[in-house]
């Protein structure tokens, strides 16, 4: 009876217009929520790289070939890369200084003999525990991440010997050494792969480890700083692209396609959210004044229900419920559409050859429970405000 | 309930002379069960006196009292229990809403307090010759018809105190003596009183105290 007495000749148009505007918003603030974190997320995992971390190095041009220009970093360039405002960290690629080589040292496969380049990077940059990326003298091996190009040889190496070849899981498990020697001396330390990468052409070893073969079996001369590791704020990889240009600096090409791809889908989608939630925010303030005008419409009736009995809250909690009702209908169809989008967007992304994580990103779903949230209490304080004031 | 005008002065009055026996600015008491009559002539302030003693009107000095407490320290739950088990009122301008039908009216009402069944309010229509507009959309009803439906939702409560403003100033002298037998009767059920305004008629009842303005 009250519902029918106090929401009775509604100017729907108003009401229409602000569901409208609502639905649109909250599809579009979900979407564009799910798919910045996706989109962030993207490449995660798939490296021991952290996000947004790419190797530099300068440019290889002729006058370098002619040691007319430098292609090592001062400490003085690393401080003022560090200093741009869409930089999040620097830090060098420390190589080693010594002679060293890798061989498998397991009776299961082939004896395998190669040397190699090693180099360590800030744990900050990998994406692995660090109890499990740490080296002291006396330890039983050295943790390791492999190249995954070195795999790859090893495995055509295994297979020409007509062994089977080894996948990621089993190659942690085999037992390799290495050899660090100079003209005096030599040393076999025995490693293990704790991880692979597809980003890093050399084997990545702990610092502690690094810094014990330098200073046992170094050359004499100063290390030099050809590489260096940079990591970039979320969606601003567009400008560490400019520096790098600006700088005569390089970078592996793949890291550089997601990353470019990473910042413009972020930039588009934090745009949509911007106007998502001026959308949300706005069809919410229609919601609201057309509910202040249906309690104005209705301040007679109001008045009256008060005056023969009705208590305040009764009132009040008629046209809340109404609105909150119909703004979480809302919420629910544009729940409802968001899952059909991303059915279709996951798909598209992929026939694109984008695998992004189709999981649900629970910030979206969050959003929409503080938009509705927000929502919520605005309804109520504005339905009170307008009952009291027939009071 | 016991009522008490305490040197109430309502400022839209407080430059008019009242009389001596003015209840303007005196000591009054409404007693439990008392039926008064309050006459006054017009201007004099009778349906101030309905809204000043209903709590909907705050604007005089003085104090006005239930069972001795301020009616102005009153909280919304109070207020709201007291509008629907201790004083019911006939507004002077009725507060019916036209858009429902007199049934809903009614239903409006006793949902409330669920005193009646639609036997009892349909058989109170009937007594006021108004049996017959169950279903008509009370804004289509004469002010006369109006006013005996506003009675009658009045009426759909339990009250102790009955206040009502000039709620005979549509009806003939037989359809208001139909009312107040039926007043006097759900008065006495429940041991209530009433104030009952006018413009000068004492309407041929028994009342207990007749007071001015």
């Amino acid at each position: 009876m009250l519902s029918k007495l106090l929401f009775r000749n509604q100017d729907k148009k108003q009401l229409v217009i602000a569901i409208v505007g609502a639905f649109m918003g909250i599809t579009f603030l979900v979407t564009s929520i799910h798919y910045l974190i996706k989109v962030n997320e993207f490449g995660e995992g798939a490296d021991i790289l952290g996000p947004n971390t790419i190797i530099v190095q300068k440019k290889v041009s002729s006058s370098s070939t002619l040691r007319l220009t430098k292609t090592d970093f001062s400490e003085r360039e690393i401080q003022t890369i560090k200093q741009e405002k869409f930089i999040a960290d620097v830090q060098p690629v420390i190589s080693n200084n010594f002679d060293v080589s890798f061989e498998t040292a397991d009776p299961m496969v082939p004896r395998f003999r190669s040397d190699v380049f090693i180099q360590t990077l800030d744990p900050e940059f990998l994406d692995v525990k660090s109890s499990k990326w740490h080296w002291e003298e006396g330890d039983e091996f050295v943790p390791i991440i492999l190249p995954r190009d070195f795999l790859v040889m090893l495995n055509t190496f295994m297979s020409a010997q007509g062994i089977p070849q080894v996948s990621d899981e089993l190659a942690m498990d085999i037992k390799f050494k290495f050899t660090l020697s100079n003209e005096t001396g030599k040393e076999w330390v025995d490693a293990r792969i704790i991880g692979f990468t597809n980003e890093v052409a050399s084997i990545l070893v702990p610092e502690s480890f690094m810094t014990y073969g330098n200073d046992k079996y170094a050359k004499g001369k100063d290390q030099l700083i050809t590489q260096v590791m940079i990591s970039g704020k979320e969606s601003e990889f567009g400008l560490v692209e400019e520096l790098l240009t600006k700088r005569g600096l390089e970078s592996k090409n793949s890291q550089m396609v997601v990353g470019r791809l990473k910042s413009m889908v972020g930039t588009l989608f934090l745009v949509v959210l911007g106007i998502s939630i001026i959308a949300v925010f706005v069809s919410g303030l229609v919601l609201i004044q057309y509910m202040q005008l249906l309690m104005s419409r209705n301040a007679y009736e109001v008045r009256t229900l008060l005056r023969i009995g009705y208590h305040p809250k009764t009132i009040i909690r008629q046209f809340f419920v109404y609105f909150v009702k119909v703004f979480g209908i809302v919420s629910a169809l544009a729940l409802l559409i968001f899952f059909l989008f991303k059915y279709f967007l996951d798909k598209m992304f992929a026939s694109g050859g984008l695998y992004i994580d189709t999981g649900l990103s629970y910030q979206s779903i969050g959003a929409l429970i503080v938009a509705y949230g927000i929502f919520t209490y605005s309804s109520y304080s504005s339905a009170k405000k307008g009952i009291f004031k027939e009071y | 309930m016991k009522i008490v005008f305490d040197h109430i002065m309502p400022e839209p009055l407080a430059s008019i002379a009242h009389s001596a026996e003015s209840i303007w600015g005196n000591h009054i008491e409404f007693n439990p069960g008392e039926k008064i009559l309050l006459n006054a002539s017009s201007g004099k302030g009778k349906s101030t006196f309905t809204m000043t003693s209903f709590g909907l009107r705050r604007d005089y000095t003085g104090t006005v009292t239930y069972d001795g407490r301020d009616i102005k320290t009153f909280t919304p739950d109070e207020w709201a229990l007291i509008r629907q088990e201790k004083i019911s009122v006939v507004f002077q301008d009725l507060q019916l809403f036209p858009s429902l039908t007199v049934a809903e009216n009614l239903e409006i009402k006793n949902e409330l307090s669920k005193v009646y069944s639609e036997r009892e309010l349909r058989e109170m229509l009937d007594l006021l010759g108004i049996g017959d507009k169950w279903d008509q959309k009370c804004g289509l009803l004469s002010m006369g018809q109006q006013q005996r439906l506003a009675i009658i939702r009045a009426l759909s409560q339990p009250f102790e105190l009955l206040i009502m403003d000039e709620p005979f100033s549509h009806l003939d002298e037989e359809n208001s003596q139909k009312c107040l037998t039926l007043i006097h009767k759900r008065c006495d059920e429940q041991n209530a009183g009433f104030v009952l305004t006018t413009l000068g008629d004492s309407h041929n009842t028994h009342f207990d105290k007749e007071l001015k303005l």
